[in-house]
């Protein structure tokens, strides 16, 4: 049986061949789709669920007072608090590729918040001594090639400003987006502004994230009646109102999987009929040899099932050296920074999809040959 | 020559297999068309906005409105600079303007930011394709609100909804309409919004109405060669062609490279269906030849086959993506980060370029299968029956 469907696998090389690549090349399509809609997705999905992130209520392009970082502090369940202010500004060009996220923040109780940072206690000294100095993760130094003690200029345009600041420190991290990003002082910036006491965003660490909803309540309460009203979140909702922001785009990126989807399984299913019409007088002779109508359905049936899984295996393979040479690529296309990985659900969707395609594009024929009669198969010739 | 009705007849009567054939191309074409028309949409969005005889000012090293604040004096400055068009009695047409975001729910509940837009009463002079779609325009001092009609419809608002807009609450009097990339704002009195948001008394930006495009380069100039003015200057197309190119360019490129992968895997779906066409036609082949037709017709009578097929089918692809014309949706303005609503485009240089990509595959896919065809016996082909 197994023999029989190889045998007629290979019969016709040429369509096997065509059709698995035209199967290969969806998947390939499709899951790089999913990859790319993966990396659009802000939402840090490791994202420890201890912090919180609060804003103005109006909108991220308004500050709030530095004084607000004590009095958050007060709130039970608080054990640290920490400003991290987005500069924006602008390294060498506007080209994509020199454009990765840049904050000021405050090197005293930084660590306290964004505990999983990792350091080498030397270089963070250095860093924090030095005003002017710069923290860099690891991958984007590799990018630009920078090396401790190289100086960078940021040009402002929210800020004012234009900063020079030194590679004092390298950090670490185990999601490769988050890598993608500097720090340096906020006294800095402060002082070139004339000291105006304000930061964009204060990140709170909890000691027990059950109590977010209170601490969130807690929050907003503290400053109801202030001139700057707070709106304070989890550390993932924040990240997933950028995602939010994005709107309908996503959907749309289901939708053209929707299309290619329909797409192969019409080419396949094209194919498995035509492979199965070549066959009717075969598969008469082999009933008058005595195989059986299921045995018949199966041999059909698990061609394009083996066609399938070949294209699956094939176009995913594919796929997966295709994101090490295409990051660059997507990079500076803008789809989000760094994190283009072929994560396992992406995976199995497609694995799914290319085995379910296969199969049920062998069904029709499969039928239509296990119904034949045998007379008729043969009256065909 | 073979005769055309040949090939048409031919594709005709083996229908099952041509449809699936043309089916798959077709879905091809329409994602390509889809993405295209998100693209165009976008565009068009930003390219109906904006008059090359206006100057837009901002301070300099700023990307956008919101990012730039200066103050009023050099907002008056400005507005005394040669080269400034005045209306028939005597006004200066120009408009200061102050831009902030502030945070709204979409109609599904999802998050975005929506611009604001503090306006003088000059914005609406040098903006003539303005126009109030309903209600009416806002009145200075009393905490009034006009929405564009696009964002209205994203945001759920109607005319006399309230909403806070920084400290105090404004009532939504009208919906506009005619400005572009502005459908996606809010806009309300300068002075009124400025105190809601605290900004009194700064500018994000000041608009200057030049006799035409000639003048407005010039008007440039003069705001750049000004010592007293730390801002840049230029003309409102320059400044929405940035914001154009990188909210739409990956959508280009996306579609681009998605077409070109999938044109790929339905050259192989083609080539697999001309290659049935002519196994299963072998005895035909072998008869048209004996009857004294030569290779290069029969090459050339299947090579038209499959253009034919890749034709219709980029006809059929085509026709399933008209429906996605206007469809209305919205993204994020990737140097704004916030939001812009636009409508899906089906242009004629979408369409064409789908019918284009499915003739290409057609072309491609039926160039080998075709020399196949002619390259056979004529001893081989009738035997084979």
């Amino acid at each position: 049986m197994i023999k029989l469907i190889r045998r007629n696998l290979l019969r016709n090389k040429r369509r096997t061949f065509l059709t698995m690549a035209s199967l290969a090349m969806a998947l390939f399509i499709l899951s790089l789709l999913g990859v790319v809609n993966d990396a659009m997705n802000f939402a840090d999905e490791s994202a420890i669920p201890d912090r919180l992130v609060v804003r103005n209520a109006i909108s991220l392009t308004f500050p709030l007072p530095e004084a607000y970082e004590q009095r958050l502090r007060t709130i039970d369940n608080v054990v640290a608090v920490t400003p991290q202010n987005w500069f924006q500004g602008v390294y060498k060009d506007q080209r994509p590729e020199n454009f990765f996220p840049r904050f000021t923040i405050d090197p005293e109780t930084f660590r306290s918040v964004f505990y999983d940072l990792e350091w080498t206690e030397e270089e963070w000294e250095a860093f924090a001594e030095q005003r002017t100095a710069f923290a860099a993760g690891r991958e984007l130094t590799e990018i630009q090639g920078w090396s401790l003690g190289d100086t960078i200029t940021i040009k402002g345009d929210i800020f004012p400003i234009d900063v020079e600041l030194q590679l004092r420190a390298i950090y670490d991290f185990d999601e490769p987006g988050q890598e993608r990003q500097i720090f340096f002082h906020r006294r800095y910036v402060e002082e070139a502004m004339g000291n105006p006491g304000q930061n964009g965003t204060y990140w709170l660490l909890l000691d027990d994230p059950a109590a977010a909803p209170a601490v969130i309540a807690a929050a907003e309460a503290m400053f109801e009646n202030s001139d700057n009203q707070v709106r304070a979140e989890t550390a993932e909702a924040f990240a997933a109102s950028f995602t939010e922001m994005l709107g309908n785009i996503q959907f749309f990126f289901s939708m053209i999987g929707l299309a290619i989807v329909i797409s192969i399984f019409l080419i396949t299913a094209n194919t498995m009929a035509m492979a199965a019409r070549e066959r009717t007088t075969e598969v008469s002779v082999l009933r008058t040899l005595g195989f059986r109508r299921n045995q018949v359905l199966g041999m059909v049936i698990g061609e394009s099932l083996a066609v399938g899984v070949l294209g699956s295996a094939l176009g995913l393979g594919f796929t997966a050296v295709a994101i090490q040479g295409a990051t660059p690529f997507l990079e500076q296309m803008g789809f989000g920074f760094g994190g283009f990985a072929l994560d396992s659900q992406v995976l199995v969707t497609a694995v799914v999809i290319g085995i379910a395609v296969g199969l049920l594009s062998g069904v029709f024929p499969a039928v239509a040959a296990a119904r034949l009669k045998i007379v008729d198969g043969l009256r065909r010739l | 020559m073979i005769p055309i009705k040949y090939t048409y007849r031919n594709l005709f009567e083996r229908r099952g297999v041509a449809f699936m054939t043309l089916a798959s191309i077709g879905f091809v074409v329409l994602v390509y068309i889809g993405v295209l028309a998100l693209a165009g949409g976008l565009r068009a969005a930003f390219a109906d906005t904006g008059d090359p005889s206006v100057v837009i000012v901002m301070r300099d090293g700023t990307r956008a409105e919101m990012e730039s604040s200066y103050a009023q004096e050099s907002h008056r400055l400005l507005t005394t600079m040669p080269g400034v068009e005045r209306t028939a009695d005597g006004a200066v047409m120009a408009s200061g303007e102050t831009v902030t975001i502030q945070i709204f729910n979409r109609v599904d509940g999802t998050e975005t930011n929506v611009m604001v837009r503090g306006v003088e009463p000059g914005a609406f002079g040098i903006r003539p394709g303005f126009e109030i779609t309903e209600g009416r325009v806002f009145e200075p001092g009393r905490g009034e609100i006009i929405v564009g009609r696009s964002l209205a419809g994203r945001l759920g608002l109607r005319v006399g909804d309230e909403r806070e807009l920084g400290r105090n609450t404004f009532r939504v009097v009208g919906l506009f309409t005619g400005v572009g990339a502005h459908g996606s704002e809010i806009w309300g009195d300068y002075r009124d919004l400025g105190d809601s948001f605290r900004r009194s008394g700064y500018y994000s930006s000041t608009r200057l109405q030049a006799a035409s495009p000639a003048a407005a380069r010039d008007l440039i100039e003069t705001v750049k060669a000004d010592q007293r003015l730390q801002v840049q200057a230029l003309t409102e197309p320059e400044y929405y062609e940035l914001q154009s190119e990188t909210s739409s360019g990956q959508f280009i490129i996306l579609g681009n490279v998605l077409a070109v992968l999938m044109a790929i895997g339905a050259c192989f779906a083609a080539a697999n269906t001309m290659y049935a066409q002519v196994a299963a036609r072998a005895r035909e082949i072998g008869t048209l030849r004996a009857l004294g037709f030569k290779r290069r017709s029969i090459m050339g009578s299947f090579f038209l086959e499959a253009v034919l097929l890749g034709v219709v089918a980029g006809g059929f692809g085509a026709l399933l993506s008209l429906p996605l014309n206007a469809i209305q949706t919205g993204t994020m303005n990737q140097v704004t980060f916030s939001e812009i609503t636009f409508q899906l485009r089906t242009t004629p240089f979408a369409l064409f370029s789908g019918i284009f990509l499915a003739t290409v595959t057609g072309v491609l896919g039926g160039l080998l299968p075709a020399f196949g065809a002619s390259r056979q016996k004529i001893t081989d082909l009738l035997r084979e029956a």
